[in-house]
């Protein structure tokens, strides 16, 4: 008796564009998030080669990728992953505190994103006193706030109602016409998938197919 | 970080709370422990530089091992005087008083002396000159006879005077060779200053007449003195005279009493009780440390989801190591402070409770030398305090370090998923 080991990815490749906005999309244990965790450096393949701006981020230390993370990648999850003792813009300032800004500059730039993902009014609310979707949006200034040129999401919608769910793709979706960062939202719903320029299809830890849509 | 780590510990009120108190209680322990035995230290070695001159040594003639000898002879008064560093020595025949030898009022009461000491009056004020102090009268002119000096006990039976200056008294003792009762009379002199602590040189229960009278009572007139004080100029030569008089008189037939030594021995066993003690309050501290690595355990695997949250957006292992640090440090910091401020209440309070028991329960010491009551006061040394407060800061970081390593280690990716 022994551990069985289940590769979640079994030779995927694919690139991203610069500013693109990718879905990834497929059923659940299909391995979308075990992709999402690799792309943004939270975890390390056992084979295989990620590359990030041209760079094989899988030859760095754990505290580069955590530089990484912090400066070039931001990260929106299903469960919002906000720390409930803090208020909204606290939650926000996390990645600048850790960053080392001033917290007089950080205060001023999370407040901005904010207004921007429509919280401007909810600046001193905990979570708990936040709807999903607007939990969700304060992830997203989360992620935003220290400028990534790359976003994931990972089923960002999935625990939200039909309307706020959209609310957030939009959201995501104009953000990313907006300020041209690229995005990767993982998800299982097809329709939210059509709002992206490119769908890759994922099964069983394979890609099925790729799918561009043009606008 | 520092806020952070405030806010973390903020939030969870009741544990850092209880956390924090096994840090004081340590604290709290080892510094009245230290204060309380410095303090206990201090006292008893004042006490013993009362109750003892520590330039007077007291030779007695034999020893516990070979048994009690016959007493010194002018010869060995005059030999010890000679030893280098000695300034005087003087004898002393003491008769002590039984039901046999008694010494009586002219109403034919006893007085309240224990003893009868013979000395040289002049010797004695010199070697002990804040002791053989007068209370009233006048200490008897040399070669003068028939004269006697009391102590304030001896004087005052139950606060009422039996005998005073310009009375006679008589002492009654039996005399070889017949054992025939012989009255000797005597007239009071003075009466010695009540001496009040206890220790081998309080006369308070004596009563002295000059050698020249007590040689005419007794037979034995070639080794008479039963102790020799011996006063040395130099306190650090004591020792040595000491073994120089022993070395003459030959192997245990003669005890040096030397307080100098005494009073060492008991210093270094009040050392090592203060350090036992210490001990003790150590373990408190340790065991305040299991807590602090209890609650900072708890604390990891309850916050790994936060863990996660913090490893994604970008915090670097160190930074989380540093966070638990930093929240061991804070109660560590703060149940240091408040240890060292209840530590310095708390021996003041002790040492009231102890000395409320240290008092002497005055009916039932009847009789003997009067008990002073020990009073006992804490000495807060800043060198105790900023030991404590180290050892407090040591203590938390220690044991905290191990949570604080695995909080992060922690797989960003597991702990996002730890629900």
């Amino acid at each position: 008796m022994g551990r069985v080991v289940v590769p979640a990815l079994r030779g995927v490749s694919f690139d991203v564009e610069e500013g693109e906005f990718l879905a990834v999309l497929g059923p659940s244990g299909s391995g979308k998030s075990t992709l999402l965790h690799l792309i943004g450096c939270l975890d390390r393949p056992d084979e295989g080669e990620i590359l990030f701006e041209g760079r094989n981020v899988l030859i760095l230390n754990d505290d580069e990728l955590a530089e990484l993370r912090l400066k070039r990648i931001g990260f929106v999850f299903q469960f919002f992953n906000l720390l409930p003792r803090l208020t909204a813009l606290e939650n926000v300032k996390i990645p600048l505190a850790l960053a080392g800004i001033s917290d007089k500059e950080a205060d001023e730039r999370a407040r901005k994103l904010l207004e921007m993902v429509g919280l401007g009014e909810r600046l001193n609310h905990r979570p708990s006193e936040l709807s999903g979707g607007e939990q969700q949006r304060v992830a997203i200034a989360r992620a935003l706030i220290n400028n990534p040129k790359l976003v994931l999401a990972d089923e960002p919608t999935g625990n939200l109602d039909t309307k706020s769910g959209w609310e957030i793709v939009n959201l995501m979706r104009k953000l990313n016409e907006d300020l041209g960062q690229t995005f990767i939202v993982v998800t299982h719903d097809p329709q939210i998938a059509e709002v992206a320029d490119r769908i890759i299809y994922l099964k069983d830890g394979l890609i099925e197919g790729i799918k561009s849509i043009s606008r | 970080m520092l806020s952070m780590a405030w806010m973390n510990l903020k939030q969870r009120k009741l544990r850092t709370s209880l956390t924090t108190l096994g840090v004081v209680i340590g604290i709290m322990t080892i510094l009245a422990v230290a204060s309380l035995g410095e303090g206990f230290r201090g006292e008893i070695k004042q006490r013993m530089e009362q109750g003892f001159e520590l330039n007077v040594l007291i030779v007695f003639p034999g020893s516990f091992t070979a048994g009690l000898r016959e007493g010194f002879s002018q010869k060995d008064i005059e030999y010890i005087k000679n030893v280098t560093g000695v300034s005087l020595a003087t004898p002393l025949i003491t008769i002590p008083l039984t039901e046999e030898v008694k010494l009586c009022n002219e109403t034919g009461a006893k007085l309240g002396a224990f003893t009868v000491g013979a000395v040289n009056f002049t010797e004695m004020r010199e070697i002990l000159p804040q002791r053989f102090i007068l209370t009233k009268g006048d200490f008897p002119r040399e070669n003068e006879r028939g004269k006697i000096v009391l102590g304030y006990k001896a004087s005052v039976v139950n606060e009422t005077i039996v005998a005073d200056v310009g009375e006679n008294v008589t002492l009654s003792m039996p005399a070889p060779p017949t054992m025939s009762t012989s009255n000797f009379n005597f007239t009071v002199s003075g009466v010695l200053a009540r001496g009040g602590t206890s220790g081998i040189t309080n006369f308070d229960y004596w009563a002295f007449i000059s050698i020249e009278d007590a040689l005419n009572m007794i037979t034995k007139k070639d080794k008479p003195y039963q102790i020799i004080l011996v006063k040395v100029s130099n306190v650090q030569d004591a020792d040595r005279i000491a073994k120089e008089i022993e070395k003459h008189f030959g192997p245990y037939s003669v005890t040096v009493f030397v307080p100098t030594a005494f009073t060492r021995q008991v210093n270094n066993i009040l050392s090592l009780v203060q350090m036992f003690l210490i001990a003790i309050g150590s373990i408190s501290l340790i065991v305040a440390g299991v807590g602090i690595m209890n609650i900072m355990t708890v604390a990891v695997m309850e916050r790994t989801r936060e863990i996660g949250i913090l490893k994604a957006v970008g915090a670097k292992n160190r930074t989380v190591l540093g966070m638990f640090l930093t929240e061991a440090l804070l109660v560590g910091i703060i149940g240091g402070l408040i240890g060292e401020f209840t530590g310095c209440l708390f021996s003041y309070g002790l040492a009231q409770i102890l000395n409320n028991f240290l008092q002497p329960n005055e009916t039932k010491l009847l009789e003997g030398p009067e008990t002073q009551s020990i009073k006992l006061t804490p000495a807060l040394s800043s060198t105790w305090m900023i030991i404590a407060f180290m050892f407090a800061i040591i203590i938390c970081i220690i044991f905290g370090l191990y949570p604080a390593r695995k909080a992060s280690k922690l797989n960003p990716v597991e702990a996002l998923r730890y629900e």
